[in-house]
C-alpha cells in the first residue's frame, strides 16, 4: 500500500535526538483487558508500547492523565466505528508534530513512523472489516433536489416540490452524505403532501386541454416617454435606461401557469455595437419593486440577451409562468444614471435629440401555455388511454385564485382492480428501480382495492396507492447490500451521481442485462451521461457545494465600497466557474486547470471586470487569458471571491482556509473556542494583515495560522467582489475613478495598499499569487488527490475512510499517467472499487 | 434567430397550496377552561433573528431594577414592567457566526461542523406536551427555520400569513371538509401498507442499514398518531374570527411589514387556543430591508466594521425591528382573558443568536423575556467575560409552563434572578 505523502508543510520537523531519554525504568502496567490479540499485536510490543513508556507515559500514564488520556491503558484494538478515537488523535497530534511537546526530548522520526505506520495499519484492517460486512455507506436516502428530480423523472412532470422539504444536512461537504440524511416524521408528512402535488399535476382532470393564447403585444409610452426614458417610434418604443416601472408589460398576464413562447423584436438603437437586454419575469407588482431579494418568489431573471442592431432581429425564449405572471425588459448597457443627462437643462429632456445608444423594442409575440399533446405526457405514462368520463356537478380544483373552477373529468375503468394492478405493475418497477415481485406489488394493489370497496373511485382509489408508492422506503431509499453491488444498485448510484436522478430506461435495460457491471459497458454509459443535458446537475450540485457557489447570494455588497456589482456580474460570474468545469470535463483537460489555467470561459461583463480586452456580447465562449491580467485558475474567479468573504471584507482566514479545505484537501483544524473573533476595521486604518500578525507572534496560535494565513494573503489582491486591486477600498480618503466599460466610470477612496505576499509554513516564499499557484502546483498529485476525494465523497455519499486509501491511491497514479485529464479522472471514480462496492 | 443568452438561475417556488394538515377544531377558549381545573392556559412565543443587536444600543448600562432604558429599549418603554432583559448569557461551544442560528433554541454544540447535530428545540419540547391541547401542538413561522425535532430535524416555517390564517380559520366546503377527512385517514392506511413494507426492505439489510431504518419506523409511528389526532380534530369546528384572511404583502424585502402581519395571525392563534407554542424568525439577512433610512443590505450593515454611517443605518433597522417586538407586545397586552392579559399568560422570549456581527462572535447575546408569570423589570446582568447559558433561561422557561425537567439544553440550573410571579 503507498503510503500517502504529506506536503511539506505538515511533516514533523525533525530535531535533535541524543537528549536524556525518559527513564524507562518505570514499572508500568499495561492493563490489558483481555481481547483478542490482532495481527500487529507484535508491533505493538516490540515498537508501540516501548515508544509510549519512553516519550508518553510521563503525561499520558498513571501518574498524570493529561487531556484526559491515559496511553497505558489504551488496548491496541480499533474500531471502524471510531476511526478518530484515541488511537486516531495520538495519529494526528504525531503526525502535526504537535506531540511530543516542543520542550520534550524528540523521538527519532524513524520511530515515529513506525508508530504511526502501525496506527494507520490498525484503522486499515478494522475498516476493511467494516466495510466487508456492512459497506463503507449507511442506508441513504434521496436529498431534497435528489426527491424532486427523482419525482420529475418519473412522472414526467415539473412541479417545484423542494421547497415543502426540510432543508438537509452536509456532512463531508456535501448534502447527499448517508449518514447526515435522517429520516423524521416531518418529512414523511411532507411526503405525503408532495406526493399529493405531483399527482395532482400528473393526472389530467380536464377533458379539453387550456385555450392556448396567441397574441402580440406592444409597449406604448406615447405621452409618458419623458419619465421613462423612451422615446416612441411607430413601430418600436425605444429604452435609453434601466429602472423605469413602465418597463413591465402590461397587458399580458398569463391566464393559466405553464409554458410559454415569448419572442420579442428587439435591436440596438443608435449603437453600431450590440445592446445588453435583461429579461425578467414574474408577478407585476414585484417586478415593479425594489432590489431583487435572495429568496424571492414572485419573479425571476430570464436572462440577458445581446441584442445587435439589426432591424429584424427577435429574441426568442421559453419560459415557466404563474397565472399574472408578465415580463420586464430593461437595457443593461446603455444610459445608467441621470448624471450622464447632465448637458440637458432642468431635466427636461427630449430623448429624440439624445444621440447615445438604446434598446429598441418592437412587436412582442406571446404564446401559451404550450401544450404538446392532451392529455399531457405524465398523464398518459400512469393511466395510458383509459377513458375519462365527466362526473356530475363537480369542478376541478382549483390551484390559483384566477383559476375558473372546470367541469371534472377522472379516469375511469370498468375493470378498477385489474387496471389497478398492471398500473401499478407497470410503475413500482420504475418507482424502486428495480424489479419487483409479486409479493411487493400485492399490498398497494390491496390499499387500491380496501378504497375500492369504500366506494372511492377508481381514480380515487388508484391515487391511494401511487401515493403509498411515493412513501415507501423503497423509493425513498437507495438499496444497497454489502459487497459489490448489482446492476440496479449501480444504475442508482451512477445516476445519482451524474444527473441527480434515477436511472433511465437505458441504464435498467442494462442492469436487467447484468452488463452494466462489466468495466467496458460502465465507461460507454459514463460518456453517454455526460454528454446529456442532465449532466449538467452534476456540474451545479457538484460546484455549488465542493465551493460554495450556492452562496453566491448571501450577501450583498456595500454599494459605496463596491458600486460596479450588479446581477449580470453575479450570474456570470457563476456561469464562468461551471462552464469553465465543464469545458475541462468535456475534451479531458488537465484538472491542473483547476489551480492555473490560460484561458476561462467569459463573456463581456466578465471581462470588463477583469479588464480583458475584445470580448464582446454576454454569450460565454473560451477565452485565452493574457499574462497581464493575472487571472488563470478557479483561485482567479470572481465567484471564489465571492463566496469567501463577507461583501464588504476580505478576510484571508476564511480564504485561507477555503483553499487549504477545498484546492489542497488537508483542513486546518477549528479554531479554539475561548478565541475572540476579529473585528474587522474597514474605515481603513489598519490592514486586516497587520491585525492578523498578532496571530503569529503567539506561539500556540502560529501552529495553525502559519498554514491558513499564506494562501489567503496571496487572494488579498482579489477583493471581495472578484475585482484585482492594490490597494484596499476605503470610506474615506483620497477619491480615485475607474472606468468599469465606456460610458461607465465609478469612484471610490482608495486605502491602504495592498501586500499580497507571504511565506507559507515550509519556507517557501510568494510574491503574489501566479508564485502561489506556481508553488500548490509543484505537488501535483495532491490536487488530483484532493479532487478524486471530493469527486468520490459526491458519488458516493460517504466521507474518505481508512481503508480507501489504497483505491484513492490507484486513481491519482492512473490520473498522473493519463495527464491528470478530468474526465478520465471520471471514468476511474467510476470503475473504482470505492464506487462499484457498497 | 435564437438569441445568445445565459443560463438562468431557477428560483425556488412554493407552489401556493395549503398544507394537508388536518382541519383542526378548537373550541372556545372558556368553554375549554371549563373542563378543567383553573390553571391559566400559558404560552410561550419565541422571537429572533439572526443578526445581532448592537450591543452598546441595546444593553442598558446599569443592572438591577433602576437602569437606564437603552436607545433600543426606548421603543419598548411601555412593557418596562413586563421585561426582563440578560446580558452575559450564551450558548457554550455554540459554533461560529451564522452557523450557530440553528442552536438557538437548542443549546446544540458544535454547530458548522461536520459532525453536529443539532438537539431538541425549546419549542418542541413544550409541544410535545400540547399535543393534546390545542389543534396545532405548536406553530413554526417565519422565515428561517428556529425549530427542530428531536431527532435534529428541522421544521420548515411557515412565511405566508395568508396560508397561515387559512390552516388556522379557513373551513373548507363540507365537500373540501369530507375530502380533507378522507386524506387523512388514506394517510393512516399508507402509513399501514409503508410500515409493511419497510419491514419487508429490512429483512433484505445489512446491520448497520437496519439500524438507519428505525428513522422510517419511528417516523411512521408517529404520523400515524398525528393523522389520527388530526382526524379526531378536523370533525371539531375551526374558531370563528372576526378579522378577515390577510392578503401577503408582494414586496419580497418588506419583512418587517411580512413580520407584522404574521404577527396579527399568531395573536389570533393564541387568543383562540390555536396553538400556545410559537416560533417567529425574521429573515431578510441578504436584503436592504424596507425601512425608511436603510439603503444598504442587512448582513453588509451588520458587517459595519465601526464605520460610523453604517452604525447610524443599522441603527435605524434596529430600532424597526424593536418596534416590531412592540407590536407584538402590544396586542397580547391589550388582550384580556379571564382577569389577566395574554401578555400575563404569554413567555415571549426575543433574541438572536449573535453577540457581535461584526466579529461574528456567538458569545453576550441579546436576549429579553417578556410577561408570561415572571416578576420582570430588572436587567440582569451576567458576566460578560465568562457567559451563563442560556439554557437556564429556556429550562426557567419550561418550569413556568408546568414542565418539570431537570435541565434543557446547555443549561445549568435555572436562571439566577428571575421568580416567577
Amino acid at each position: 500500500m503507498s503510503q500517502r505523502s504529506l506536503p511539506s508543510s505538515v511533516r514533523p520537523t525533525p530535531r535533535l535526538a541524543g537528549l536524556a531519554c525518559l527513564i524507562a525504568g518505570l514499572a508500568i502496567s499495561f492493563g490489558s483487558p483481555g481481547q483478542a490479540a490482532g495481527p500487529n499485536d507484535k508491533v505493538y510490543d516490540s515498537v508501540v508500547r516501548p515508544f509510549l513508556v519512553k516519550h508518553c507515559l510521563d503525561c499520558h500514564g498513571e501518574d498524570a492523565a493529561k487531556a484526559r488520556l491515559r496511553l497505558d491503558k489504551l488496548p491496541p484494538e480499533f474500531s471502524a466505528k471510531e476511526p478518530s478515537g484515541s488511537w486516531g488523535k495520538v495519529l494526528d497530534k504525531l503526525r502535526a508534530g504537535e506531540m511530543p511537546p516542543e520542550k520534550r526530548p524528540r523521538p527519532a522520526p524513524a520511530e515515529v513512523r513506525q508508530v504511526q505506520d502501525w496506527i494507520r495499519a490498525g484503522q486499515v484492517a478494522a475498516d476493511e472489516a467494516q466495510q466487508q460486512a456492512q459497506g463503507r455507506v449507511v442506508l441513504r436516502r434521496l436529498n431534497r433536489v435528489e426527491y424532486e428530480n427523482t419525482i420529475h423523472d418519473l412522472l414526467g412532470i415539473d412541479t417545484r416540490l423542494q421547497g415543502l422539504l426540510p432543508e438537509d444536512e452536509s456532512v463531508g461537504g456535501f448534502d447527499n452524505n448517508a449518514r447526515a440524511l435522517r429520516l423524521s416524521a416531518v418529512h414523511l408528512e411532507r411526503y405525503l403532501e408532495t406526493a399529493d402535488l405531483a399527482l395532482d399535476d400528473a393526472i389530467c382532470n380536464d377533458r379539453d386541454p387550456p385555450e392556448t393564447l396567441r397574441k402580440k403585444y406592444r409597449f406604448r409610452f406615447k405621452g409618458n416617454g419623458q419619465a421613462a426614458w423612451t422615446l416612441s417610434k411607430d413601430d418600436y418604443e425605444v429604452f435609453f435606461m434601466a429602472g423605469s416601472i413602465a418597463y413591465s408589460l402590461r397587458d399580458f398576464a398569463a391566464p393559466r401557469d405553464g409554458r410559454y413562447r415569448v419572442r420579442i423584436h428587439a435591436f440596438a438603437y443608435q449603437s453600431e455595437q450590440p445592446v445588453t437586454m435583461r429579461v425578467g419575469a414574474g408577478d407585476i407588482y414585484a417586478l415593479n419593486g425594489t432590489s431583487a431579494t435572495a429568496g424571492d418568489v414572485t419573479r425571476h431573471l430570464v436572462g440577458y440577451f445581446d441584442v445587435p442592431p439589426d432591424k429584424a432581429n427577435v429574441v426568442e425564449f421559453v419560459d415557466w409562468f404563474h397565472p399574472n405572471d408578465t415580463i420586464r425588459i430593461d437595457p443593461y448597457n446603455t444610459l445608467r444614471n441621470y448624471a450622464d443627462l447632465s448637458q440637458y437643462r432642468n431635466g427636461k429632456i427630449d430623448m429624440a435629440e439624445y444621440t447615445g445608444p438604446g434598446l429598441a423594442v418592437g412587436e412582442i409575440e406571446i404564446e401559451g401555455p404550450l401544450v404538446e399533446r392532451w392529455p399531457p405526457e405524465s398523464h398518459r405514462r400512469l393511466l395510458g388511454s383509459l377513458p375519462m368520463v365527466a362526473v356530475p356537478g363537480a369542478k376541478t380544483k382549483r390551484k390559483y385564485r384566477m383559476d375558473p373552477p372546470r367541469p371534472l373529468f377522472v379516469v375511469s375503468s370498468p375493470e378498477p382492480a385489474e387496471n389497478a394492478e398492471r398500473i401499478l405493475r407497470k410503475f413500482l418497477p420504475r418507482a424502486f428501480r428495480r424489479p419487483v415481485t409479486d409479493a411487493e406489488v400485492k399490498p398497494f394493489v390491496a390499499l387500491v382495492q380496501s378504497r375500492l370497496k369504500e366506494g372511492y373511485t377508481f381514480e380515487e382509489a388508484l391515487r391511494v396507492g401511487l401515493k403509498a408508492v411515493l412513501c415507501s422506503s423503497e423509493f425513498l431509499y437507495l438499496k444497497e447490500k454489502p459487497g459489490r453491488l448489482d446492476g440496479f444498485a449501480l444504475a442508482s448510484r451512477l445516476s445519482y451521481f451524474l444527473w441527480t436522478s434515477m436511472p433511465d430506461g437505458e441504464l435498467l435495460d442494462l442492469a436487467a442485462k447484468g452488463t452494466l457491471v462489466e468495466p467496458a459497458v460502465l465507461r460507454k454509459q459514463v460518456e453517454r451521461m455526460l454528454r446529456d443535458p442532465k449532466a449538467h446537475r452534476f456540474t451545479e450540485n457538484f460546484l455549488g457545494q465542493w465551493l460554495g457557489l450556492r452562496d453566491i447570494g448571501a450577501t450583498m455588497p456595500d454599494p459605496t465600497l463596491y458600486p460596479e456589482y450588479d446581477e449580470l456580474l453575479k450570474v456570470s460570474s457563476v456561469q464562468e466557474t461551471e462552464s469553465f468545469f465543464e469545458e475541462l470535463l468535456k475534451t479531458d483537460l488537465s484538472l491542473l486547470n483547476l489551480v492555473d489555467s490560460d484561458f476561462s470561459m467569459l463573456n463581456e461583463r466578465l471581462a470588463w471586470h477583469y479588464g480583458i480586452p475584445g470580448v464582446k456580447g454576454q454569450e460565454f465562449r473560451k477565452v485565452k487569458l493574457p499574462r497581464e491580467s493575472g487571472r488563470g485558475g478557479l483561485l482567479t474567479q470572481a465567484s471564489v471571491h465571492k463566496v469567501t468573504a463577507n461583501g464588504t471584507t476580505t478576510s484571508p482566514v476564511l480564504r485561507g482556509a477555503w483553499v487549504l479545505k477545498n484546492i489542497i484537501g488537508q483542513p486546518a483544524p477549528p479554531p479554539p473556542a475561548d478565541v475572540p473573533a476579529i473585528e474587522p476595521d474597514i474605515r481603513g486604518a489598519v490592514t486586516i494583515r497587520e491585525q492578523l500578525a498578532k496571530h503569529r507572534q503567539n506561539a500556540s496560535c502560529a501552529s495553525c495560522h502559519a498554514k491558513i494565513d499564506p494562501p489567503g494573503f496571496a487572494l488579498e489582491c482579489f477583493d471581495p467582489i472578484g475585482g484585482r486591486r492594490d490597494s484596499y477600498r476605503a470610506t474615506v480618503g483620497e477619491l480615485v475613478f475607474v472606468d468599469v466599460a465606456k460610458g461607465w466610470r465609478i469612484g471610490f477612496h482608495k486605502g491602504r495598499p495592498v501586500d499580497a505576499s507571504g511565506e507559507l509554513a515550509n519556507g517557501k516564499r510568494f510574491r503574489d499569487i501566479t508564485e502561489f499557484k506556481r508553488i500548490l502546483l509543484e505537488d501535483k498529485d495532491q490536487i488530483a488527490r484532493n479532487l478524486t476525494e471530493k469527486l468520490l465523497v459526491y458519488a458516493t455519499g460517504s466521507v474518505i475512510r481508512p481503508a480507501d486509501r489504497a483505491a484513492v491511491e490507484a486513481i491519482v497514479t492512473r490520473a498522473r499517467a493519463g495527464n491528470y485529464g478530468l474526465r478520465s479522472v471520471v471514468h476511474e471514480v467510476v470503475q473504482s472499487p470505492i464506487f462499484l462496492n457498497k | 434567430m435564437k438569441a445568445n443568452r445565459l443560463s438562468r438561475r431557477n428560483f425556488l417556488r412554493s407552489s401556493g397550496v395549503m398544507l394537508a394538515l388536518p382541519l383542526l377544531d378548537s373550541t372556545l377558549p372558556g368553554a375549554l377552561a371549563a373542563d378543567k381545573a383553573a390553571a391559566p392556559r400559558r404560552r410561550m412565543v419565541a422571537v429572533t433573528q439572526t443578526l445581532g443587536m448592537h450591543a452598546p444600543l441595546f444593553f442598558p448600562e446599569q443592572p438591577g431594577r433602576d437602569y437606564t432604558l437603552s436607545p433600543y429599549l426606548e421603543p419598548l418603554k411601555e412593557f418596562r414592567d413586563d421585561i426582563t432583559v440578560f446580558s452575559g448569557v450564551s450558548h457554550p461551544q455554540a459554533g461560529g457566526g451564522h452557523q450557530a442560528a440553528v442552536s438557538f433554541l437548542t443549546g446544540a454544540q458544535h454547530a458548522g461542523t461536520d459532525w453536529f447535530r443539532n438537539s431538541i428545540s425549546l419549542d418542541q419540547v413544550i409541544a410535545e406536551r400540547m399535543e393534546a391541547e390545542t389543534r396545532f401542538p405548536s406553530l413554526s413561522v417565519g422565515f428561517s427555520n428556529l425549530s427542530w425535532t428531536r431527532f435534529g430535524v428541522q421544521i420548515p416555517a411557515e412565511a405566508s400569513a395568508a396560508r397561515l390564517y387559512a390552516r388556522l380559520f379557513l373551513a373548507g366546503s363540507p365537500e373540501e371538509l369530507r375530502t380533507q377527512v378522507r386524506r387523512l385517514r388514506d394517510g393512516q392506511s399508507i402509513m399501514d401498507n409503508v410500515r409493511d413494507g419497510a419491514k419487508r426492505l429490512q429483512t433484505d439489510l445489512g446491520k448497520e442499514d437496519r439500524e438507519k431504518l428505525d428513522d422510517y419506523f419511528e417516523s411512521v409511528r408517529e404520523v400515524e398518531q398525528r393523522l389520527h389526532r388530526a382526524e379526531e380534530w378536523a370533525k371539531k369546528p375551526k374558531p370563528t374570527v372576526t378579522v378577515p384572511q390577510p392578503q401577503d404583502i408582494a414586496s419580497g424585502n418588506d419583512i418587517l411589514g411580512k413580520t407584522q402581519q404574521l404577527i396579527d395571525v399568531i395573536h389570533l392563534a393564541l387568543q383562540t387556543d390555536s396553538t400556545r407554542v410559537v416560533t417567529l424568525s425574521m429573515g431578510g439577512m441578504a436584503s436592504v430591508l424596507a425601512v425608511p433610512g436603510v439603503t444598504q443590505g442587512w448582513h453588509d450593515l451588520s458587517h459595519h466594521g465601526n464605520e460610523p454611517r453604517k452604525i447610524a443605518e443599522l441603527r435605524i433597522l434596529e430600532t424597526a425591528i424593536m418596534k416590531t417586538v412592540g407590536y407584538l407586545l402590544g396586542k397580547l397586552k391589550g388582550t384580556r382573558e379571564e382577569g389577566e392579559t395574554l401578555l400575563d399568560r404569554t413567555l415571549v422570549l426575543f433574541g438572536s443568536n449573535m453577540g457581535n456581527a461584526s466579529s461574528h462572535e456567538t458569545s453576550n447575546l441579546p436576549v429579553l423575556l417578556v410577561g408570561g408569570g415572571f416578576k420582570h423589570g430588572a436587567h440582569l446582568a451576567f458576566d460578560r467575560k465568562n457567559n451563563t447559558p442560556l439554557c437556564n433561561v429556556y429550562l426557567s422557561m419550561l418550569h413556568r409552563l408546568g414542565l418539570e425537567v431537570k435541565s434543557f439544553g446547555s443549561s445549568t440550573g435555572t436562571i439566577r434572578g428571575l421568580d416567577m410571579k
